[in-house]
């Protein structure tokens, strides 16, 4: 018969020990977890991403720029077309130049179906929905990307 | 009658309570003096006569730290007049323009030492690199003071966008976007950083509260600990001397009457007691004065800028119409003409590839050649290197500063192009 050796760590000390590390641990990540979830903000106080704006008649013929929702809006005969002006690349608000679009930061220029013809950015600009309200306003919804062939007809 | 007061001061109780040792006159109290203090203590009671020189260093870690504190000073002052707040910010900043007595200069100071600061601090990171003093056993204080660049180039970057002018508006936006294009986890981190998905007031919020506690707390921190591994690495980094054999420490000539105890011991290169006593001197006054008098030189010239040259203000920022070039700090547009020929590379590969280089040289360059020498001719292919790497960073700069008009096209500086014709 071998005596049952002695374990080198009691088993109290063990269940106090794991226990004790366990909530320690387990607080200090929970905390770190509320810190970091606390940063990301639930509520956001910016411009609405739907927009209604004028009637379709209110526009003249050809461009018109939208500084809030920093968008263009195309006007030709009974289509109206909406282009994002937000550079692609680092967010810069691109001008109207000639027969396309220029970033002034980085000097990328897109041409008028909005399709990158120099420079670094990465993708074409967007063009958004533009939709009839009921009492006949234009709703251009920034969120809702088209292609750069759909318009709308009034 | 100045020795006289101080005299007086220091035989009441109090002046006693405050300072322990008085201007010292004996060898005892110049060490007693180094030691006792919190301010001096962290540099040792003695230091090699090379500290003293001023091509060992050029002082140039040293400027940092002053601009720092200078840096410090006028933040908070300015802290009393500005509201984080965009329908507030700019308008504070034309009051301390216009209407807070002294406000323009303190704000020149805080632009220009922000500015130097970060010249200072690459160039601080130069000389250890070309003194070699990254070498064993200083490699992690090397990485203390990598981490201390990338939090000056934090606190500049952050401190930028608080004018709240177009000049702060737009070079925010790009800088962020770049972050942005970090893989997997940019488009989450920009939306951090920013509280939103544009610049805005929660973005304002977020710059200051890094700008004014966080970054600073954390450069006090890593500032701290940087000058006391120098200390406790045995100062500054010099050749190594001959190792003292025993018979060398046999013949030595101990003085015979000792003025001083065994303070401490410290690992590494330090001096060796007994061999060559006459290489080392008192901390106070050689070294003290000699860093006062470079403090005063550092605040001189930074005053003179503030006096002389303005901070720029340029409009109230505006969402939808970007200055013509819009451009970032300079010391960022090395970096903004690499994003102007792709973003991914240039704005997060290039640069990630640098600071991992950076950090990872001294693991990499272990051997003890050439410390504490100028350009040493045994590290030729490192300095090739690195000079390499420094020329392109500067040409690149250079480029995105002067070379870059309108539209991000090429330019001669003196011969600016006319700036293309806006259309909305």
């Amino acid at each position: 018969m071998n005596p049952i050796p002695e374990p080198k760590l009691p088993r109290r000390s063990f269940v106090v020990l794991s226990l004790g590390w366990c909530s320690a641990l387990f607080a200090t990540a929970a905390s770190m977890a509320a810190a970091a979830r606390f940063l990301v903000p639930n509520v956001l106080y910016e411009p609405e991403r739907r927009f209604k704006a004028l009637k379709p008649e209110d526009y003249p013929e050809g461009s018109t720029f939208m500084p809030n929702l920093r968008v263009f809006l195309f006007h030709k005969g009974n289509t109206f077309r909406a282009a994002s002006a937000v550079c692609t690349h680092l967010g810069c608000t691109v001008n109207l130049a000639g027969d396309g679009f220029h970033c002034p930061c980085h000097g990328s220029v897109f041409d008028k179906r909005g399709a990158v013809v120099s420079g670094p950015a990465p993708s074409s600009l967007a063009w958004f929905e533009i939709t009839l309200s009921r009492d006949g306003h234009l709703v251009i919804d920034t969120a809702q990307a088209v292609k750069a062939d759909k318009y709308l007809v009034v | 009658m100045l020795n006289a007061l101080w005299k007086t001061f220091r035989s009441t109780r109090v002046g006693r309570s405050i300072f322990r040792v008085g201007l010292p006159e004996s060898n005892f109290e110049r060490a007693q003096v180094a030691i006792s203090s919190f301010f001096l203590h962290f540099q040792p009671a003695k230091v090699n006569r090379r500290a003293l020189k001023f091509r060992t260093t050029l002082g140039l870690g040293l400027i940092s730290l002053y601009l720092f504190l200078i840096l410090t000073g006028t933040g908070v002052l300015l802290m009393f007049y500005y509201v984080p707040a965009t329908d507030y910010a700019y308008q504070n900043m034309k009051d301390l323009e216009f209407v807070v007595t002294a406000g323009q200069v303190l704000r020149n100071m805080h632009r220009w030492a922000a500015h130097l600061m970060v010249l200072f601090v690459a160039l601080h990171m130069c000389r250890a690199f070309y003194t070699a003093a990254y070498k064993p056993p200083r490699e992690f204080n090397w990485v203390i003071g990598v981490g201390l660049f990338l939090l000056t180039l934090g606190l500049s970057f952050t401190g930028y966008l608080l004018p709240w002018d177009q000049l702060a508006y737009w070079a925010i936006t790009v800088g962020t976007s770049i972050a942005g294009y970090a893989p997997v986890v940019g488009q989450k981190l920009k939306f951090l950083f920013l509280g939103g998905h544009v610049v805005g007031e929660s973005a304002l919020i977020r710059f200051y509260v890094l700008h004014v506690i966080v970054l600073p707390l954390a450069a006090v921190l890593l500032i701290g600990v940087h000058l006391w591994r120098v200390r406790k690495d045995g100062g500054l980094a010099r050749p190594d001397e001959p190792v003292a054999t025993r018979e060398d420490l046999a013949v030595a000539q101990l003085p015979q009457t000792k003025s001083y105890g065994l303070m401490e011991l410290a690992r590494g290169t330090t001096p060796v007691v007994g061999i060559d006593p006459q290489e080392e001197v008192f901390t106070w006054p050689n070294l003290v004065f000699r860093e006062i008098l470079l403090f005063m030189a550092t605040m001189t010239v930074v005053l003179v800028l503030a006096i002389f040259w303005n901070a720029p203000l340029e409009e109230i920022a505006n969402p939808v119409h970007p200055p013509n070039p819009a451009k970032a700090p300079w010391y960022f547009l090395g970096l903004q003409e690499l994003v102007a020929y792709s973003a991914f590379w240039g704005g997060v590969v290039v640069p990630g590839l640098l600071v991992t280089a950076l950090i990872a040289l001294p693991y990499l360059d272990r051997k003890r050649r050439g410390v504490g020498v100028w350009f040493s001719g045994e590290r030729r292919v490192a300095i090739t290197i690195f000079s390499l790497c420094l020329s392109a960073a500067i040409v690149l700069t250079v480029i995105g500063t002067v070379f870059r008009g309108p539209n991000w096209a090429f330019q001669l500086p003196w011969k600016p192009a006319t700036p293309v014709a806006e259309e909305h």
